[in-house]
């Protein structure tokens, strides 16, 4: 019995988790969500901008990731433009314009926010650290022309805005290093504020950079999307992942917990 | 020749490029501004060689008819459509939009979305308490799995509501985050950082030489 259990075929398990995601996918769970002190940090900063403020997104992720950073970028859109703080969206990952694009466009339409006016998505340049430096002397040396291809020096919204100086706050939309290079570069080099969404994976990693205040704050996952639509009273995409994603995290739970037990058994019986 | 000049212009960069971030000089500005202009102009290159090395690779697999050759076409059919639409029509055009949202978004979210179950099968397979550090691992691994979910703070209300503290999985979860895997994460932070600010002035100083292809 307990060897049959320890070698458990693993397209049980595969099932197992199937249904584990499914079954709350087709009858949703409503789990009460407690927002954390990183992602609240984020809100209230962003809450207290006074209106004609700008923020930077960066989308610096690409289709894989989209279900995790999507709905953050949506929740902080949608709170920006509540606000009537200006967005600049732009990206360092070749695979992000596209999907980055069509996320501003629909909340932008949703929130009747004005492009050129109310934001601006200048697309795609390669290169991290070379692409963040220009930015600090001069944006439209690095982007030339917004992702419509309109001179940014023909943006009403870009008129007033030059560099760093004028931006209140970058937030990094982030599914790889990048967030330790804007840091880097960005934050210690220009004093810019930075905050960032990133991956369940990479969490971990941020902690060291939140605590010195070099971010000021952090969403984790899909649980920072969830925290984020529950601050601004919009449960969606990120609410809706972190419930389907409840029941998987238990199963490992159970799976680990199943595991390690059967295997102190078995230890105890070879001694 | 071949291998000084590159050493030459790696130590002169290097040498002005730190210079320049500690001088205020409108000239060591001007100086900072053009290089990094460069630079910029540089970085798409990574790109190109990116592909090129993609097409060599692929070239050679078909060539020499190396497993699962065929799938190099896929590769290449791939490659050049989203080239075709990309460049000829830019990518907001409908086509490239509609490829994008169709086949890219779809074909990486499969992918990704596997590491669920063969993570959930990895897991109950290897992931055992065998020493204590393997138990130590193991407890704040599962602490900071089901705190990061808010069922375990459910739970913890729910089975655990006798002790005088709510939300406890997910609270216990930032406290790991924020304190024994802060400590070790700062720790390698500062060691890959000395490791990079060594590396440097060894390239600068012409001590490492294998990006010009030897170690001599």
């Amino acid at each position: 019995m307990l060897s049959k259990l320890i070698n458990l075929d693993r397209r049980i398990i595969f099932i197992l988790v199937a249904l584990a995601v499914i079954i709350p996918t087709l009858l949703p769970l409503n789990l009460p969500i407690n927002v954390s002190n990183p992602t609240q940090r984020i809100y209230d900063y962003i809450d207290t901008l006074p209106a004609g403020s700008t923020i930077m997104i960066a989308f610096d992720y690409g289709p894989s990731s989209m279900p995790e950073l999507n709905p953050m970028a949506k929740a902080v859109l949608r709170h920006c433009f509540d606000k009537k703080v200006r967005v600049i969206g732009m990206t360092l990952y070749p695979f992000a314009p596209t999907l980055a694009d069509t996320l501003i466009k629909e909340v932008a339409e949703e929130k009747g926010a004005v492009n050129g006016e109310d934001y601006v998505f200048l697309g795609f340049r390669p290169g991290y650290e070379q692409v963040m430096l220009r930015m600090g002397t001069s944006i439209a040396s690095a982007f030339e022309k917004d992702y419509t291809n309109t001179p940014l020096t023909e943006i009403p919204m870009m008129k007033d805005i030059t560099n760093y100086d004028q931006i209140d706050l970058i937030l990094d939309l982030a599914s790889g290093s990048t967030t330790q290079i804007w840091i880097t570069y960005v934050n210690v080099k220009y004093s810019q504020q930075i905050a960032a969404g990133v991956t369940g994976v990479i969490v971990s990693n941020m902690y060291p950079y939140l605590q010195t205040k070099q971010l000021i704050g952090l969403m984790p996952g899909y649980l920072g999307a969830s925290e984020y639509e529950k601050l601004i009273g919009v449960p969606e995409k990120g609410t809706e992942g972190i419930n389907n994603a409840s029941p998987v995290h238990v199963l490992i739970f159970v799976l680990v917990v199943i595991g390690n037990t059967v295997f102190f058994i078995q230890r105890r019986r070879e001694e | 020749m071949k291998r000084q000049v590159p050493l030459v212009l790696c130590f002169l960069f290097g040498v002005v490029m730190c210079f320049t971030q500690f001088s205020p000089h409108q000239y060591s500005q001007a100086v900072y501004n053009e290089v990094i202009n460069w630079a910029l102009i540089m970085a798409p290159f990574a790109l190109i060689f990116g592909t090129i090395t993609l097409i060599q690779t692929h070239v050679t697999r078909i060539r020499r008819r190396i497993e699962h050759w065929q799938y190099s076409f896929v590769v290449f059919a791939g490659l050049l459509t989203m080239a075709f639409i990309g460049i000829l029509f830019g990518p907001q055009d409908p086509a490239f939009e509609w490829l994008f949202n169709n086949v890219q978004v779809p074909l990486d979210a499969t992918m990704f979305s596997l590491l669920a179950f063969l993570i959930a099968s990895a897991a109950f397979r290897a992931f055992r308490a065998r020493t204590f550090e393997a138990t130590l691992l193991l407890i704040a691994a599962m602490i900071v799995l089901i705190g990061n979910v808010p069922v375990g703070d459910l739970i913890w209300n729910t089975v655990l509501s006798w002790l005088p503290w709510d939300n406890g999985a997910s609270e216990t979860r930032q406290w790991i985050l924020g304190n024994p895997n802060l400590s070790a994460r700062r720790g390698i932070i500062l060691g890959v950082s000395l490791g990079v600010i060594s590396q440097a002035i060894r390239l600068i100083l012409g001590i490492e030489r294998s990006y010009i292809g030897g170690g001599d």
